[in-house]
């Protein structure tokens, strides 16, 4: 049920011109492999931008390497002149490390599961239902994106109290099962573009609504499952405010909380240890992507979207 | 060999996963287990990592002393925010750290435990002795009379103070032929100074000019320098907070002096704005004498090895002895807490010899116990500053600065200030106009001066419930009209089925607490009192915003500014990037992740990143620039600072486009899901490279374009951690975003009811915008297989 019939979505053009075939040929030799300028040219592009993108990278990295008093050197060394390893255990030590990962990964765990259920659930449920009031509904759904998130902080923060839920990480995972809208939107046009054949075809072969969603429309969707999967990842995983205003003690801390010790009360003290700490805590993100990147960005084809 | 890793690190992740939630329940089976005492004290603080360890050890040492007596000790770096939404939670910790200038705007609340009674008990029985070990006039810094500061009942303790000196470099004094002014200066002997020492710049130096001094002029300091001239902030002993005083000769003296020694004489560095901490500038050997400054930043000079320090008086005017200002934090308690005893027994540990010891070893501030400043552990004879005893001598000269209670003045002054001391755009006696006509607005604002009954919350109830009952019934008198077969309700039934985990979550964590905030629109309540105190103002909120507030225009002046640039630009680049990335060229996978990689990091990372990036001196970015804009004879912007008004919002938009990754990979993903066979149907047709991407790219991704226009536009218009992060709105609100504006409203000046006006405006406008978005979509996108 995985692999669906690729539906033929190319306009009728496409294969008139199958007719052409030695010609098309030619074409699309022509077409696909660019010529070696051309190749230099999309080099060229490639890596000028690529050094904007990882000089920074560099400098965040070569800070954490450096004396404090080197990382704040003027004019600044680009690589340090000693790299300074015993930086990154002291980094953690300080920050507390251990625990607050563990706290970071269930949140985080918690959090993705839930915003993938729930808002493919609700994309699907926008995408093919008709029913009444779906579009009132949608519009809704939209124009909650645009509420600023500050108007709603302090009366959700007096219902999650009024719950007994202040530093428990309840307040911070349960949001996330109820489907963002965001994510919800996205699914809503992913699904929407799968054709009406395929699923009238499951229908025939006498799968029920549940099993068209779990059996087909979520594997299908694997490449926005991946986005939001990635992008839910990474907006807890970095999530500052939440922990900020719901987590007391240090024992709940996670890493970004744990990230802001710092920042001390006369600006930061340790540049160096928080630009350690800084590696450290975006790794995982860092990691996940080149795991899940060929998956990423080839999934797309895999799935019955190609033509 | 790629599959083999990817399945390791399939395994890695699966194990900390697995690892996390044993450790994570571990502790809370733990927790579970653990005694449940008495009495529990929370105490909240800040502080670096050390001083924090300081705090845990006294609460180890008091919880061994009082086995029934538990503390939850919560330090948050964030602590102004964090306090105050424990407040408004209805669960303020039971102690905590106030610093002075915020004492009449939490007193005047009435938030504060009133030590007075518990201290006279103490005294009657004879046993507040330690009392007098404080310096009575650190004690009075914490009296209030619900007017000013200095008399009346008393609200904390301070936990240490520091009193306010001049920082010198004795190796550029010394090549300057100046003598140090261990004795005092007058602000003449000052500017000379300043001259001679920048004389000593090597032109040819690459690492820059020497500057004579560095001027602090936020608030704070600013009103330091201006008692250091004989003037005030305010008339009537500086209480009268209806009489600003800047236009004063001597305020407009010392203002007139920064003005001279930064613009015109150029031998005061102009630190403009962000990005640039004074601190580390004078710890590069090219200042020759920086502040006014505390105590706080003695521990970092201490590693200064490239040159001798010292600390000197502040000048002062021809004749005048100059006061000082006091820095100082107490523990306070709240009023609510439910042990006070206990608190009261806490607070006079924290406060007591044996923590003051410890925290002067780090050496942030003096100790409020005259038996532990007097002593070597503050004194610290051999170490530097060498002239330390400096701090003890100011004290006689300390002077109780009064604050109207919130931030607001303190904010207006800023910015105002900001136009001439910062910028040069205008001249002092113009800004201390404006802050004084701005000050004085905001005192007569209706908002302030009338008396608006309590909002009754039953009513408010009332009436939300018949209108959600109208609209259900309206609604559901609408859908009743349309006719549905048995299959379509069937299918109705379920689509609402499948919707309803969105349902369940708008009704409890979007409705519910909208109708709240909309209720709030129209009331006055500050956040930190319960809500029944809210006050039903009518529409004066919505009248004040668009009639009075000039930073409502000028806020959204800004966002709409970066709106305009970043929207567009951040598509534009995502979308020609993913177009690059879809060329079928070697090592695309190294790109990919190249470009994607900066899209990960957020938040405080970033800031603390960029800042170093655009600092106009030895930012990586102008040292780049400079040597391309002197080709054409310009110099690159000073980004945050002097050329702030234009370009500050870019920076931003430059910074944004660092993440377009995100974006990228979105695109990237899109244009791999167009069938090659349309290209080729194209081709065939003789299409260009351009008329494929006009004619099949554009089409088959415009329900992505259309995606991300959307949420660009939103997102957008909420920035919002960059700028309080990176700039706080300055320099001269160039960077005040909306919803920068909004937070400062709801939670520096305690605007509850204020900022959810503003909420609902900004609502208003971006339902607006995308309604027209999506009402063009119609014309441009392009769906397959959407059931209409």
């Amino acid at each position: 049920m995985t692999q669906v019939q690729t539906p033929t979505r190319a306009p009728a053009r496409a294969t008139a011109a199958a007719g052409a075939a030695p010609l098309l040929r030619r074409r699309r030799l022509a077409g696909r492999d660019p010529s070696p300028l051309q190749q230099l040219i999309v080099y060229a592009l490639l890596c000028a931008g690529a050094v904007g993108m990882i000089v920074p990278f560099i400098w965040m990295v070569s800070n954490s390497l450096k004396t404090d008093a080197e990382a704040r050197l003027v004019p600044p060394t680009l690589l340090p002149t000693q790299p300074l390893w015993s930086n990154y255990p002291e980094a953690l030590q300080m920050m507390g490390f251990g625990r607050a990962l563990a706290n970071t990964v269930v949140i985080t765990f918690c959090c993705v599961v839930g915003q993938v259920i729930s808002s493919s659930l609700v994309g699907f449920g926008f995408a093919r239902f008709r029913f009444r009031g779906r579009e009132a509904m949608f519009l809704l759904m939209l124009s909650t994106m645009m509420l600023p998130g500050q108007v709603t902080m302090i009366p959700v923060f007096i219902l999650f109290r009024s719950l007994g839920w202040i530093d428990t990480f309840w307040p911070l995972i349960v949001p996330a099962w109820v489907a963002s809208p965001f994510f919800a939107f996205m699914f809503r046009q992913f699904f929407a573009q799968v054709p009406e054949e395929l699923i009238e075809a499951a229908r025939i072969d006498g799968a029920s609504n549940w099993s068209i969603y779990w059996r087909m429309m979520l594997p299908l969707s694997s490449p926005v499952i991946a986005i939001v999967a990635i992008y839910t990842f990474m907006g807890t995983w970095n999530d500052f405010m939440g922990p900020l205003i719901y987590l007391n003690s240090p024992d709940h801390y996670t890493l970004a909380l744990a990230l802001n010790s710092f920042n001390g009360q006369y600006g930061v003290q340790h540049v160096n240890l928080l630009m350690a700490a800084s590696v450290v805590t975006a790794l995982p993100c860092i990691v996940l992507f080149f795991a899940a990147q060929k998956y990423f960005v080839e999934s797309v084809a895999m799935t019955g979207m190609k033509g | 060999m790629a599959k083999a890793v990817r399945f390791l690190l399939a395994l890695a992740a699966a194990l900390l996963v697995v690892w996390s939630f044993i450790d994570v329940g571990a502790r809370v089976v733990r927790s579970w287990r653990a005694d449940r005492r008495a009495v529990t004290l929370t105490i909240l603080h800040w502080g670096t990592p050390e001083e924090n360890a300081i705090v845990q050890r006294l609460v180890d040492r008091f919880e061994q002393a009082h086995p029934d007596i538990r503390i939850e000790d919560i330090h948050a770096n964030n602590y102004d925010p964090k306090l105050k939404t424990m407040f408004a939670a209805g669960t303020p910790p039971d102690l905590f750290y106030m610093p002075s200038d915020s004492l009449p705007e939490f007193a005047s609340m009435n938030l504060l435990m009133n030590l007075s009674p518990l201290i006279e008990q103490e005294q009657a029985a004879g046993q507040a002795q330690w009392l007098s070990d404080f310096y009575p006039m650190l004690l009075d810094v914490f009296r209030y009379d619900g007017r000013a500061v200095g008399r009346g009942s008393l609200y904390g303790l301070p936990k240490d103070f520091t009193t306010m000196v001049m920082y010198v470099n004795l190796d550029l004094f010394e090549r300057a032929g100046v003598p140090v002014p261990y004795e005092g200066w007058t602000w003449q002997e000052y500017e000379a100074a300043m001259r001679r020492i920048t004389a000593l710049s090597d032109p040819t130096d690459r690492t820059g000019p020497i500057y004579g001094g560095v001027i602090q002029t936020y608030p704070q300091m600013l009103r330091q320098l201006i008692w250091s001239w004989g003037g005030e902030f305010f008339g009537g002993d500086g209480a009268d907070f209806r009489d600003v005083r800047l236009g004063d000769p001597h305020a407009q003296a010392a203002l007139d002096l920064i003005y001279r020694t930064r613009f015109i004489d150029r031998n005061v560095y102009n630190i403009t704005g962000v990005g640039k901490d004074p601190g580390e500038m004078f710890e590069t050997g090219k200042i020759g004498c920086i502040g006014p400054l505390g105590r706080w930043v003695v521990p970092r000079y201490r590693s200064i090895r490239s040159f001798r320090w010292d600390i000197v008086p502040v000048p002062h005017r021809e004749g005048l002895e100059s006061p000082s200002a006091i820095a100082t934090v107490a523990w306070s308690i709240s009023r609510q807490t439910k042990h006070p005893r206990e608190a009261y027994e806490l607070l006079k540990f924290l406060c007591g010899p044996e923590g003051q010891v410890m925290s002067t070893k780090l050496g942030l501030a003096i100790p409020s116990l005259k038996s532990v400043a007097e002593s070597d552990a503050f004194l610290s004879p051999g170490e530097t500053p060498a002239n330390n005893r400096l701090f003890l001598d100011l004290i006689p000269r300390m002077r109780v600065a009064q604050n109207p209670p919130g931030q607001q003045f303190n904010r207006i002054l800023d910015e105002e200030l900001a136009q001439s001391l910062r910028l040069g755009l205008v001249d002092n006696k113009t800004a201390a106009q404006r802050v004084a006509g701005r000050w004085l607005a905001e005192l007569d604002s209706p908002l302030r001066q009338r008396e608006f009954p309590r909002l009754s919350w039953p009513r408010v109830g009332q009436i939300s419930g018949a209108v959600v009952l109208v609209v259900v019934m309206l609604a559901a008198w609408r859908l009743s009209r349309q006719k549905l077969g048995r299959l379509g309700r069937k299918e109705e039934r379920i689509g609402w089925l499948f919707i309803s985990p969105w349902i369940i979550g708008f009704a409890a964590l979007t409705l519910g607490p909208m109708v709240v905030s909309l209720v709030l629109a129209f009331t006055q309540w500050t956040a930190m009192t319960p809500l029944e105190e809210a006050r039903f103002v009518g529409l004066a909120n919505f009248r004040h915003l668009f009639r009075e507030d000039p930073t409502f225009v000028q806020s959204l002046k800004v966002t709409v500014y970066y709106v305009v640039l970043a929207v567009p630009l951040g598509q534009a680049a995502a979308l020609a990037i993913a177009m690059l990335m879809a060329q079928k060229v070697r090592g695309i996978a190294v790109f990919r992740t190249v470009y994607f990689i900066p899209s990960i990091i957020t938040g405080v990372v970033l800031a603390t990143l960029w800042l170093s990036m655009f600092n106009s001196d030895y930012g990586l970015l102008n040292y780049v620039l400079r040597p391309i804009c002197e080709l054409f004879g310009a110099r690159p912007p000073d980004w945050f600072g002097r050329d702030g008004q234009i370009w500050a919002v870019p920076a931003l938009v430059i910074m944004s486009l660092w993440g377009v990754g995100g974006g990228m990979i979105i695109y990237l993903a899109a244009l791999k899901g167009v069938p090659a066979s349309l290209y080729e149907a194209a081709r065939m047709d003789g299409a260009g490279r351009w008329r494929q991407f006009l004619n099949v790219t554009l089409p088959m991704i415009s329900p992505l374009v259309f995606f991300n226009l959307v949420m660009g536009i939103i997102g957008s218009f909420q920035v919002f951690t960059q700028a309080y992060v990176m700039t706080s709105g300055g320099p001269g609100n160039a960077t005040l975003f909306y919803v920068l504006n909004l937070y400062r409203q709801a939670f520096e000046f305690h605007h509850m009811g204020y900022a959810s006006a503003m909420a609902w405006v900004l609502f208003v406008i971006l339902v607006a915008l995308t309604a027209l978005v999506v009402r063009s979509s119609r014309r441009w996108v392009y769906y397959e297989g959407l059931k209409a």
